[in-house]
């Protein structure tokens, strides 16, 4: 779902403006990890085309170790800003080093790897992920013991199905298996991506069902859904669900610019229209 | 038959007072937004309203803007009276009230937000609010100074870093050039502006070039598609 929450990004503390040079300088740099991690979100975010961009940050990437939880920004912390970011560049350069983070032992890393992955559209990715999950919602999608977290980031590893786009059965029967799971937001995941592969109506039915679900996050998680598929009949439930329209804004620009792959009887000047009205 | 008239306008203020639950303050603002004033608006459901987008409760806080806006050019002052620089939340609900009543008065405030405020949504309110006020009333000098300075910020929201804001003065622009007043000179400046936002070059984000496009559309008196 979250594609656009990262939860780290309010972390930076070093958040005042700073220059694409000042950005490369603090990446190069290894003495304040602080300023790397900053750096490596900032490159990202500003979608970096210097060619010195794709190298610092696969070298950031390579910069991880075993888990270390005590050691405040350390460098997996940096690893995984590393690993969004690649996503963001559009460079199909960092695949290779992104597949093998998607085997890495930190989770949060194999998330980050997994969501940019997805934005790449890197179809390589699609055996490691089917293998990660193959164990399916009782194995993969086992909760873990004092952590909220599942064995895979499941969340993140659908939706990058769903996004690199290859409708092959076994992707299929594999992704089917997490519309049953526990958890709202694995199931919305799930169809998400099915939506996405198959364009078929009946996966839209349980995402519009989620934006009345009682729990805020939960129903953010749908609008953010529908909205990355740009399943056009939802505008109407979509500018229902009691949620922030900042979300609801979000959502609709995905119906605008994503919608015309899907069956278009909803214009988009009816999307824009209801988006004039949540300004 | 109807039994004694209460007022229900004043019983309404009392539960917003008394509510004890976020849930309890929801549905009583909601309750005394929609109360109808009939023919003198009630200065005290005003403050209340007021008041409530500093309870750093957002449902509240929107219910409470839209009875603001409901109630129109009466809530501006008490709005500007009550603006506190340390409560960040109730100065956002603020200029969304303000953007949405349309009153001159708002314009420092509405300006102000576009080109500073952190939050993209106050900004992106500000900037469709920019574009909306009601100038009717003004005279003609007075009404092009104002119109004037909506244009320049908006020109100067043109280049804000969020998307959404972008799009909102998209929004703005169109309504300034379709004010049926305005000068040629700020009918051409807003489409010059317009302009930018609708092509690659000037804009990345599709879904805002297609909204610039359709406001360019609509300031050539096409059907808006």
């Amino acid at each position: 779902m979250a594609g656009t929450i990262d939860p780290d990004a309010g972390i930076s503390a070093a958040g005042e403006p700073i220059t694409e040079a000042e950005a490369l300088q603090r990446l190069r740099q290894s003495e304040d990890h602080s300023q790397q991690y900053y750096a490596a979100w900032w490159l990202g975010r500003n979608r970096s085309r210097h060619p010195e961009a794709l190298p610092l940050l696969l070298a950031a990437l390579r910069q991880r170790r075993p888990r270390d939880p005590g050691a405040g920004v350390e460098e997996n912390a940096i690893a995984r800003n590393a690993a969004r970011a690649l996503g963001k560049l559009g460079d199909a350069g960092a695949i290779p080093e992104l597949l093998a983070a998607l085997d890495d032992g930190d989770d949060g890393l194999r998330e980050a790897a997994a969501r940019s992955l997805g934005e790449l559209q890197a179809t390589e990715a699609v055996a490691v992920l089917l293998r990660r999950l193959a164990s399916g919602p009782a194995g993969a999608g086992a909760p873990r013991l004092a952590s909220p977290r599942l064995q895979e980031p499941c969340e993140a590893m659908l939706e990058a199905l769903g996004a690199i786009g290859i409708a092959e059965p076994g992707v299929i029967t594999l992704i089917e298996a997490f519309t049953a799971h526990d958890r709202p937001l694995i199931r919305s995941a799930a169809c998400r991506a099915l939506l996405q592969l198959s364009g078929e109506a009946r996966w839209a039915e349980p995402l519009m069902q989620l934006l009345d679900h009682p729990q805020l996050q939960v129903r953010r998680a749908a609008l953010m859904d529908l909205g990355a598929v740009g399943w056009r009949p939802a505008l109407e439930p979509i500018c229902h669900t009691l949620a922030e329209n900042s979300l609801k804004l979000i959502a609709l620009r995905g119906l605008v610019e994503q919608g015309a792959h899907h069956d278009a009887t909803i214009q988009a000047g009816s999307v824009l229209s209801a988006m004039d009205s949540l300004l | 038959m109807r039994s004694v008239e209460i007022d229900p306008i004043g019983e309404r203020i009392e539960a917003v007072r008394q509510a004890a639950s976020a849930q309890a303050l929801l549905d009583a603002t909601c309750a005394l937004a929609a109360s109808d004033h009939g023919n003198g608006v009630n200065n005290e459901a005003i403050a209340c309203l007021v008041e409530v987008l500093g309870f750093n409760n957002p449902g509240a806080a929107v219910a409470a803007v839209d009875g603001l806006i409901a109630l129109g050019p009466e809530a501006v002052e008490p709005i500007l009276e009550s603006l506190d620089p340390r409560n960040y939340g109730a100065r956002a609900w603020a200029v969304r009230a303000l953007a949405g009543i349309g009153d001159v008065r708002g314009l420092d405030l509405l300006e102000e937000a576009l080109a500073s405020d952190i939050g993209p949504s106050v900004r992106r309110a500000a900037a469709r609010g920019l574009g909306q006020l009601r100038l009717d009333a003004l005279g003609e000098p007075l009404r092009l100074a104002v119109q004037t300075r909506c244009l320049q910020a908006l020109v100067a929201g043109c280049s804000d870093g969020e998307w959404v804001v972008r799009y909102a003065v998209s929004v703005g622009l169109e309504g300034i050039g379709l004010a049926d007043f305005n000068s040629e000179y700020l009918r051409a400046a807003s489409r010059q502006a317009l302009l930018g936002l609708s092509q690659p070059d000037g804009e990345e984000v599709p879904v805002v070039r297609l909204r610039a496009a359709l406001a360019l559309r609509r300031l050539d008196g096409q059907p808006s598609a």
